[in-house]
């Protein structure tokens, strides 16, 4: 069949696609498959692979953490917040119960204390400066957004800077996780965990009702929101904790710092264990590296699919300082504060833990302070 | 932009891939949270061990 004799949307379609990242994010995504498989490790492909999903769902559903809980903020709106309950809730399914019952899985648990507050309030600035926050910063530099590639390279920085603070900030003292099954058993730790959701979207709803504003969510959010709530559900199968972003951002950067001679070992950091074993280790080795590759190459594929890639303009320079401060700060509060909206949040309160509640408490307010400070870089706060 | 992604998306494959086949791989992926002791995502300890 000849071009002539498609269609006119047909043509349109064919057009549309850019097939050079496209092929490109397919590439780089069987190559980096290749090379777990040929080490005889399918869940590290299948951890790539669930991250390449999320990248498709987060780019297709424009699922915003970032925009949700700014629309909260600012105009009472709920749609987006409870569109983010329903990716926990789904995920909280599998992880509350086989995270107690079955052994080499776990759940996302931290400690509580003043690390955990200072980092979530300050990483909540940095992603209303960035304008994404952890898995959004991916998609959305995956996607094609150069001011986002900007914020993860600073996101990167931030996040080693973090890694040499985060023994100090620990030593200003905490108690240890507080997981709903290790007190209520698996089934038990589960129903307080959804009812503990349940509550929150309640809440959420009574403060869109108060202020006038929608509290429902789009069909789009609904939907990606599932469709991301059962990835991170195969993410969990797969490499048997929850999904987790920015300690990959931060073994990217200490693995880039070594290779420039920065010398590691006198930080605290990185002789715990599981740092020093990243750092030492394959970056393929990583659990949150093999999704968060799979994440930028899926975006990529799922936005080179759909229209000419990264064709627009580069955005004002305010606009990329506010970029760089977000992803230093974002970086910075995730090593504090134990992981961002996905790895602290998400998987925290999937988990049932207590510190993922008090990750979004602190952020909130962390929020609200990034909202106020968005003019000055010519953002909107809406 | 799009020349800078595509030498971002090179130079980043050729790094991880480098970084892979010249350093040691020593099973499955883990995360910290595999190691003993580890109280956090990035294998923090619990306060109540230190």
């Amino acid at each position: 069949m000849s071009t002539a004799a498609l269609s006119a949307p047909d043509a349109r379609a064919r057009v549309n696609v850019d097939r050079l990242f496209l092929g490109l994010a397919l590439a780089a995504t069987a190559a980096l498959i290749a090379l777990v498989l040929l080490d005889g490790q399918p869940a590290s492909a299948a951890l790539i692979l669930g991250g390449f999903g999320l990248g498709i769902a987060f780019l297709k559903a424009e699922f915003s953490y970032t925009a949700s809980w700014r629309r909260f903020l600012t105009r009472g709106e709920a749609g987006g917040l409870l569109g983010g309950l329903i990716v926990i809730a789904i995920t909280a399914l599998a992880v509350v119960p086989v995270a107690a019952l079955a052994p080499h899985f776990g759940g996302a648990i931290a400690p509580l204390g003043p690390s955990l507050l200072i980092g979530a309030f300050v990483f909540g600035i940095g992603m209303q400066l960035a304008n994404g926050c952890g898995s959004g910063t991916l998609y959305t530099a995956g996607g094609g957004s150069g001011r986002m590639l900007i914020a993860l390279l600073f996101f990167v920085v931030g996040s080693v800077f973090g890694s040499l603070s985060l023994p100090s900030a620990l030593s200003l003292g905490g108690i240890d996780p507080i997981l709903a099954s290790d007190y209520l058993g698996p089934w038990g730790g589960l129903a307080a965990t959804l009812a503990s959701i349940a509550l929150a979207a309640i809440l959420i709803v009574a403060v869109a009702r108060k202020r006038g504003a929608s509290f429902m969510p789009s069909r789009t959010y609904v939907f990606g929101g599932i469709a991301i709530g059962l990835l991170c559900v195969g993410v969990f199968i797969a490499g048997g904790h929850p999904w987790s972003v920015t300690f990959g951002y931060t073994v990217w950067g200490a693995k880039i710092a070594s290779a420039l001679g920065f010398d590691f070992s006198h930080a605290a950091f990185w002789q715990w264990p599981g740092p020093k074993h990243a750092l030492a280790e394959s970056v393929l080795s990583d659990t949150s590296s093999l999704t968060d590759f799979g994440m930028l190459f899926g975006a990529m594929a799922a936005a080179a699919a759909a229209k000419p890639f990264a064709r627009t303009a580069w955005p004002p320079a305010k606009s990329l300082l506010a970029a760089g401060i977000g992803g230093l700060l974002m970086g910075w509060g995730a090593r504090l504060g134990f992981g961002c909206n996905i790895g602290a949040f998400v998987g925290g309160v999937a988990s049932g833990s207590l510190h993922g509640w008090v990750w979004f408490a602190a952020a909130l307010p962390g929020c609200l302070i990034g909202i106020r400070l968005r003019p000055l870089f010519g953002l909107s706060r809406d | 932009m799009r020349k800078v992604y595509i030498a971002v998306v090179v130079l980043g494959l050729i790094a991880v891939i480098g970084n892979h086949l010249t350093s040691p791989s020593s099973g499955r992926a883990v995360s910290p949270e595999d190691f003993a002791g580890a109280c956090a995502p990035c294998g923090a300890p619990c306060p109540s061990k230190k």
